[in-house]
């Protein structure tokens, strides 16, 4: 239980460490610059809350780190309530 | 050349944004995935107090949403990463598995755009359904379950590229059709879901078996 959390935590500080890493070999969003030449659209109806896990203020390592507690905080939220409901209904 | 752009687009949708798919295609599979769901939480069952579980099924999904951020560099423009449903089935079950990778799904697309919206359960059907499926029943194949974990990862990454191959190749929106959507998609992950197989294996090993 402890060691999940501090294993969570610590590829949370890694998720900045690894977008520096793919861009050193040049990774670069592949999927829309290549679409175009597929004929496909990524028809953008819906871009989300925080898109691509960029918050504009934010530089966008320390992006990736708040994007990360967000999103864990709420995907734990979210089991939580399935799983609340669902022992309420027991 | 060609070759290497379809490469690179495809062995990069794991998640399916819209517009990849045709509506009917998409339509459907939103469909099944919810169906699938409901299924999956009617099915879920444990001896566990909810206090016990809660954490257990809470903090594998809180992992998988992490380790999904973690772009492995791999040269030449492309990128993947850690799937983590074939983890999630073996240590949690189908059923949890499903609701858990779900719910990682649900959060990438509607806070960060990671995947369309209207090709949801396209992506609830590839990487939550079809992976914890495949993870589940190879699991059930192998005697040793150590080989048996690595198997799992690997095998549910591969099976679930082929879905991805067959949906976006049948989808009329999508340049190619399935003769070349699925070979590249099966082999590409064919070699990346090693990685994923020897995760896999390894936190299988340290947790040294199923939690729930």
């Amino acid at each position: 239980m402890k060691r999940a959390i501090v294993t969570i935590l610590v590829l949370v500080i890694l998720t900045p460490i690894f977008s520096y890493l793919s861009e050193l070999v040049e990774y670069s969003e592949p999927l829309e610059n290549v679409a175009a030449m597929l004929n496909v659209e990524e028809k953008g109806i819906y871009s989300g809350i925080i898109p691509d896990y960029r918050i504009g203020f934010l530089n966008e390592y320390i992006s990736s780190i708040v994007s990360a507690v967000i999103g864990i905080t709420l995907t734990y939220l979210m089991i939580y309530i399935i799983l609340k409901i669902k022992h309420a209904k027991k | 050349m060609l070759l290497y752009i379809i490469l690179i687009t495809l062995g990069d949708i794991m998640h399916i944004p819209d517009g990849y798919l045709d509506i009917h295609v998409a339509m459907t599979l939103n469909i099944i995935s919810f169906i699938t769901m409901i299924y999956s939480l009617k099915s879920i069952e444990s001896k566990e107090s909810i206090e016990k579980l809660i954490p257990k099924v809470g903090l594998v999904s809180s992992g998988i949403f992490v380790a999904q951020m973690l772009n492995w560099p791999i040269p030449g423009g492309t990128s993947a990463h850690f799937l983590g449903a074939g983890l999630a089935s073996i240590l949690l079950g189908p059923y949890f598995a499903i609701l858990a990778m779900a719910s990682v799904l649900i959060i990438q697309t509607l806070i960060f755009g990671d995947g369309g919206i209207l090709s949801i359960g396209a992506n609830i059907f590839n990487i939550a359904i079809v992976p914890a499926t495949v993870a589940y029943v190879v699991m059930k194949l192998f005697k040793w379950k150590k080989v048996g974990a690595f198997f799992a990862g690997w095998l549910s990454v591969v099976v679930a590229a082929f879905f991805v191959g067959l949906e976006t190749g049948i989808s009329s929106s999508f340049a190619y059709n399935i003769a070349i959507t699925i070979p590249v998609m099966v082999i590409w992950h064919g070699i990346l879901g090693i990685i994923e197989g020897v995760i896999t294996y390894m936190i299988y090993s340290k947790l040294g078996g199923r939690l729930i």
